[in-house]
């Protein structure tokens, strides 16, 4: 197995706007091909003594579908976040203290879950909490005929005969979080990994691109 | 003397043990605890299983009933499964509606069965359109010990190897049901997945997995629940999930891939084992 | 990813340039840093920047102030010029006052002075009328800064108090209602904008002002 090179890839186009909440501590919305969410993040706050933790900050995250009728589903996305997030903040910084994630699906047309997961680390790179490192989430879809596809679509992911999920650290590309759907091979589950590996470089590069246009003004 | 520095310093307490290479209760790093599982624990379900994983503990109950399928699926029945984490089983636990944990892992344990396609829910119709069976899969733990998710994957899937449906006959015209409980033909099940739980502890020059982590290893770990749970199924992966903890590494990965393998052989051994036991009785 | 002075940083990048320094002398990590081990490490979004001879921190935007302390601050009786357990001063709950942080501590209640080490009160004390609002940090380091324009340019306007404090608060005392506006939109306004657009909006306000008031 070859790893392509990076020009072979294409994700989704990304855009995102920070700062978009005037209220909150830190805000981002982003928007990867058609799918939109926003995420906001308060904190570190004060927070009630029986949810404190003595040796780090304790995260909330809230997931808001567009539905706005609290899911079992939702609670399994607010996990992801939630624990995806947990390992990328330096939590030890802020003991005793509660930061606030909320994350609100606007459109979805494939990829939500991803896009929340970038949207929420875009975010909290706003809020200025300090962070171990930024994480990058990437799917990937294998096709009726074996084939894997990056950033599915929605006809693609429902088509599909699985669907991989990867989060990756922003230090050495390690697996933060990972899930999938459906069955698949040992070689696939590789590849796809080794796959979307390569694709988290384009989140990367396009979160130091919002970065970099936001620090020329201040 | 151990006990108390256990409560004042719990990293310190945790960490010196896996300097030594040994985990608190005794296990290796890639040791799991032995599975023991008892079939038709319930009489009145039809069909049910306890397991016990170390001191994990999970009962499963199954219960049939008889529906009308869904008007945009005709041809499928229904598989329904809910895990229950009451206060009995854990002190994490309070009483009142299911907890955030219990509903992330009620979540994971019904895809895991419906991603590894073990059950063809068509199997499950009986007459297009109009009669379909629910088969409700409660699950109920006992004693909350970690890796809850591969208790609950052994019972819930003994269950539904053992599980009998009756024979049901249809009248078309009259739409009259008859239910004969006497003869009873088992349920088509493809396959057998097993999940295999592992924690990743943040350790220092490397990483270190944890196979089948104990509920304290977990909270060590960082976050609620195993880290990693990889599931196979005939020689495929039917889900690989893995929330916080420590990052993995390619190499760990690798490992941990192999050795879930070789952990979802032999459990499957013990299920096959009780199962063709179970019927010499 | 390795990083150099002056590159728009991401959290988990790293810095190798402080070691290879001479070693002798002291090194300063400001905020957004953080050493593990061998390697410094990037906590914060920003810029990094550096002042001689060892000082290095990231620029970084946020709202929120970083004391270290999530608890609300103890502010003494004590701690104002001339009190005494008989004499206290008057204070009242929802009054804003102009103080300085002692304590700043991750594992303590911060506490908050009016005086300084002296028992002075120089400028600090409690603020009377004028109106409060809220705004960035960095906003704040912004007007602050000696190369900032701003207040340079509004004082020859008309005359008016102002004080900004480090968590964000402006609060700003002018003569009329009218001028307390527009000062406000005038700060509020010059967050994004360069040094010689400030110049040209506050010569423009106080000519849209005058305008009106008279």
């Amino acid at each position: 197995m070859v790893p392509e090179r990076l020009q072979d890839f294409k994700l989704k186009p990304l855009k995102c706007e920070l700062n978009f909440l005037s209220k909150s501590d830190g805000s981002a919305i982003l928007s990867q091909g058609d799918t939109v969410v926003l995420a906001s993040v308060n904190g570190p706050l004060d927070i009630k003594t029986t949810s404190q933790n003595i040796e780090k900050a304790t995260l909330e995250v809230l997931f808001c579908s567009k539905e706005g009728k609290p899911s079992v589903a939702d609670r399994f996305k607010e996990n992801v976040i939630r624990n995806t997030c947990e390992t990328a903040i330096l939590g030890c910084l802020y003991p005793r203290t509660g930061i606030t994630l909320t994350i609100q699906e606007l459109e979805n047309y494939g990829g939500l879950l991803t896009c929340a997961v970038n949207c929420a680390c875009l975010a909290l790179i706003n809020s200025g909490v300090g962070m171990r490192h930024v994480v990058a989430a990437v799917s990937c879809a294998v096709n009726e005929v074996g084939d894997l596809v990056l950033e599915p679509t929605q006809q693609e992911a429902e088509s599909a005969r699985a669907l991989l999920y990867f989060v990756f650290d922003s230090r050495d590309k390690n697996l933060v979080t990972g899930f999938t759907e459906g069955t698949f091979s040992e070689d696939t589950y590789e590849e796809a990994l080794v796959r979307c590996r390569l694709a988290s470089d384009f989140v990367f590069q396009f979160y130091r691109d919002v970065v970099k246009k936001y620090s020329n003004v201040i | 003397m151990a006990e108390i520095f256990k409560h004042i310093y719990p990293s310190k307490y945790f960490n010196d043990y896996i300097s030594r290479n040994v985990r608190p209760d005794g296990r290796k790093f890639d040791e799991h605890r032995d599975v023991k599982v008892n079939i038709n624990a319930i009489t009145s379900a039809d069909a049910s299983a306890a397991v016990k994983c170390g001191n994990s503990t999970v009962v499963c109950g199954i219960k049939l009933e008889l529906a009308k399928p869904k008007a945009e699926e005709p041809d499928t029945g229904f598989l329904i499964s809910n895990v229950e984490l009451l206060p009995l089983c854990s002190s994490k636990f309070r009483p009142g509606p299911p907890s955030d944990h219990a509903q992330v892992i009620n979540n994971i344990v019904s895809d895991i069965v419906m991603n590894s396609k073990c059950i063809d829910l068509k199997d499950l119709c009986l007459v297009h359109d109009k009669l379909a069976w629910v088969v409700y899969c409660d699950l109920v733990c006992l004693d909350y010990d970690g890796s809850i998710v591969d208790a609950c994957i052994v019972a819930i899937m003994t269950s539904l190897k053992t599980l009998l449906l009756p024979s049901v006959s249809f009248d078309a015209e009259t739409e009259e049901v008859k239910v004969d409980t006497s003869a009873r033909l088992p349920l088509k099940i493809h396959g057998l997945p097993v999940a295999t739980s592992f924690g990743i502890y943040e350790h220092i020059p490397r990483n270190i997995v944890l196979a089948d982590p104990s509920a304290y290893e977990e909270e060590m770990c960082g976050g609620v629940g195993a880290n990693l749970i990889v599931c196979w199924n005939k020689g495929l992966f039917c889900g690989i999930q893995k929330f916080g903890g420590s990052n993995l590494s390619t190499e760990d990965e690798k490992r941990t891939l192999v050795l879930a393998k070789e952990i979802s052989k032999l459990v499957e051994g013990v299920i096959e084992t009780c199962i063709k036991n179970d019927k010499v009785k | 990813m390795k990083v150099s002075i002056g590159d728009v940083v991401l959290p988990g990048d790293y810095f190798d340039e402080i070691s290879t320094d001479n070693a002798k002398s002291r090194v300063v990590i400001g905020p957004g840093l953080r050493k593990e081990e061998d390697h410094v490490y990037i906590t914060k979004a920003g810029v990094l920047k550096k002042k001689n001879p060892h000082t290095y921190w990231i620029d970084s935007y946020q709202k929120r102030v970083d004391i270290g302390g999530s608890t609300t601050a103890a502010l003494s009786y004590l701690s104002f010029e001339g009190a005494t357990k008989k004499n206290r001063p008057e204070v009242q709950v929802g009054d804003i006052i102009y103080a300085k942080l002692v304590i700043a501590s991750k594992d303590m209640e911060p506490e908050l002075v009016c005086i300084d080490s002296f028992g002075h009160k120089g400028r600090l004390g409690v603020l009377t009328d004028g109106f409060v609002f809220k705004c960035s940090i960095n906003l704040i380091r912004k007007i602050l800064s000696p190369q900032c324009p701003l207040l340079e340019s509004l004082k020859n306007e008309w005359p008016f108090e102002l004080a900004a404090g480090m968590n964000g608060r402006i609060w700003i005392k002018a003569n009329s209602m009218k001028e307390t506006i527009a000062l406000g939109n005038a700060v509020l306004g010059a967050e994004f904008m360069s040094q010689e657009e400030i110049k040209k909006m506050s010569n423009n306000i106080s000519a849209t002002l005058a305008g009106h008031v008279y």
